[in-house]
């Protein structure tokens, strides 16, 4: 399944595969900053100079220094120092796992990615494999594989159209799948190529490579969850789609692990570190994802993230994530949850509310109204302040 | 959601090229003073100016009008949204579902709603709530809210949205334009627009 790029590995380290354990080459050595080389790359790099500019100015780059400084140094810790220089990081508050990087060193960061993974280590490894995209330029090759694609396709089309044999319109349309295919491959194949290359940086970093497997288990494992929640079939990760851009997710995670070099294992991940940069978003990107009413998903997200132990905030996100989707078992349990989060941290304001909407939706106006009145003490200044007090003077209204 | 609903518009117009009169293409010009349903829900409006009603509806129960197109200022009528039912429709009911109005929902939760509805059609996460109030629409008690969001294009819109629960149907009525200019100058026309809506039981 990962052959392809196992036999790449073991060409580049010129051993036969079966010797040793075959492990991600080193990144060769740095060719210094890179720059546009002929028509085609000088039109990406002015077309994406422009999209950097709207991107500068756009309102969905998150705005924090330290944040954004924070990821650029995880990068530069895996790419190196040098390579690094040619980047420029915006963090976007996008809640998709997804990060890309453009021809001319734009490198898009999603909150969805910073939710996802949870270390440094991971994350340099997403980071990494966008950096390769960029080193070997494979939007430049993609650009080009297209054109001459499609330039034969246009060809072979005006040579079917002079031919009256249903023959010809066959063949014509046996060679788009073929060709439409092929660019599609291509596509994969750059992508494998981009995570030998990523997993090679880390494994020349001093961060543990082994991290880049987890990044797609952890994938899979959410995307199983969301299906299951949503009553789908179970998703197959090993399959490859004729339409599919990447390879599929189980190949990734496999030879990932394969690639990582084992003495690496031993090595820190950086999970502290990222827990303690991410601290300050995490309630803003959990806030985005449970946004998205992915029940499934984000139950999973949540609850992976207490691994390290529930905070208020989790209890918070789960009472919120459970009051949305609002059976009335659902808004039970978020009654719960709320109250763990206000039993952690008595002055979370929003917990008093989504409490107290809680528990008076499931009957209980009296407790209800109690913790409305407490959010409402806590957050005398709240937006929302005259319609909780309308709610809960029509709660004093009602019978007991 | 209107992006969408904007290339599926182009596409339709550039398939209909046979069939230029296809009445189902139009958008419908709403005059000045003539009294107009709203999705066929019971609820009226006379508006004070001449509209455009988008004939591309986002769903069942909700119907868009706009003064200069969608894009610049979009007044989206949500009319007696059922227990159990999103307020538009939804790309995909099992892969992309979207938040539903429940027997359950108060109407402090209904900026929340919209929200939520926004926030998972769109697949946005910039998007923030600037407070919510008591008020009326139809001649119901309900709640007036306000909001800030940046679409897919990158442009910021500002929102404003009026909704009561009336016989445990939700109605609402939103206007969303970009921040800087068509905001201010199209929502005294939503507004007064707004006033004239009303409900026949």
């Amino acid at each position: 399944m990962f052959g392809p790029v196992l036999l790449a590995a073991a060409a580049l380290l010129g051993s036969p595969a079966e010797t040793r354990k075959v492990t991600a080459p080193p990144p060769q050595p740095y060719e210094g900053v890179y720059q546009p080389r002929g028509v085609d790359e000088l039109g990406l790099w002015k077309m994406d100079d422009e999209s950097e500019s709207q991107l500068a100015r756009s309102r969905l780059v998150v705005r924090d220094e330290a944040l954004t400084s924070y990821v650029k140094g995880v990068l530069c810790s895996a790419v190196g120092a040098e390579r690094c220089g040619s980047v420029r990081v915006y963090v976007m508050r996008e809640p998709s796992f997804n990060a890309t990087m453009s021809p001319n060193g734009t490198m898009r960061v999603y909150s969805g990615l910073l939710l996802r993974v949870r270390s440094e280590a991971e994350l340099a490894a997403v980071l990494g494999h966008e950096f390769g995209h960029f080193e070997r330029r494979h939007t430049l090759q993609r650009f080009k594989a297209h054109r001459s694609g499609t330039d034969l396709l246009s060809w072979a089309a005006v040579l079917a159209s002079m031919n009256s044999n249903p023959a010809a319109q066959r063949s014509f349309g046996d060679l788009e799948l073929s060709v439409y295919g092929s660019l599609l491959r291509f596509n994969r194949d750059n992508e494998r190529e981009a995570d030998l290359i990523g997993i090679g940086y880390l494994n020349a970093s001093s961060l543990q490579p082994q991290a880049a497997a987890r990044v797609w288990q952890n994938f899979m494992a959410e995307t199983e969850a969301s299906a299951m929640a949503r009553g789908l079939k179970r998703p197959r990760f090993d399959r490859v789609a004729y339409f599919a851009s990447h390879p599929p997710e189980a190949e990734r995670a496999a030879y990932l692990g394969a690639l990582a070099l084992p003495e690496g294992s031993s090595r820190d991940d950086g999970a502290v570190k990222y827990r303690a940069a991410m601290a300050k978003w995490l309630p803003v990107f959990l806030e985005d994802q449970i946004g998205l009413n992915d029940f499934g998903g984000s139950e999973y997200l949540i609850e992976s993230l207490a691994a390290d132990g529930w905070t208020a905030g989790l209890w918070f996100a789960r009472g919120e994530l459970f009051r949305a989707r609002g059976s009335q078992r659902d808004l039970i349990h978020a009654a719960e949850f709320y109250a763990k989060a206000i039993e952690l941290e008595q002055g979370h304001v929003q917990a008093h509310r989504g409490l107290g909407l809680s528990l008076v939706k499931t009957g209980r106006p009296s407790e209800g109204r109690k913790a409305l009145q407490s959010y409402l003490s806590l957050a005398p200044q709240a937006d929302d302040r005259q319609m909780i007090e309308l709610l809960t003077s029509s709660l004093t209204e009602t019978p007991q | 959601m209107k992006t969408t609903i904007l290339a599926v518009a182009v596409i339709a117009a550039v398939a209909s090229f046979g069939f230029p009169a296809a009445p189902t293409l139009a958008n419908d010009y709403r005059e000045k003073g003539k009294s107009f349903e709203l999705s066929g829900s019971g609820v009226f409006v006379s508006p004070p100016r001449d509209w455009n009603r988008l004939s591309i509806r986002p769903g069942k129960f909700a119907e868009t009008w706009t003064l200069d197109g969608e894009q610049l200022n979009d007044v989206t009528f949500y009319s007696g949204v059922e227990v159990g039912a999103p307020l538009v429709k939804e790309r995909d009911k099992k892969r992309q579902p979207l938040p539903r109005f429940t027997a359950e929902t108060l109407l402090v939760e209904v900026p929340e709603l919209l929200e939520g509805t926004y926030r998972a059609y769109k697949q946005i996460g910039e998007f923030r709530s600037l407070g919510s109030r008591p008020g009326s629409y139809l001649g119901a008690p309900g709640v007036v809210f306000n909001y800030e969001f940046t679409d897919a294009d990158g442009i910021r819109r500002s929102g404003e949205a009026h909704a009561a629960i009336i016989a445990k149907k939700l109605y609402m009525a939103s206007f969303d334009a970009p921040r800087i200019h068509f905001y201010q100058k199209g929502v005294g026309d939503f507004r007064a627009l707004l006033t004239t809506a009303k409900r026949q039981s």
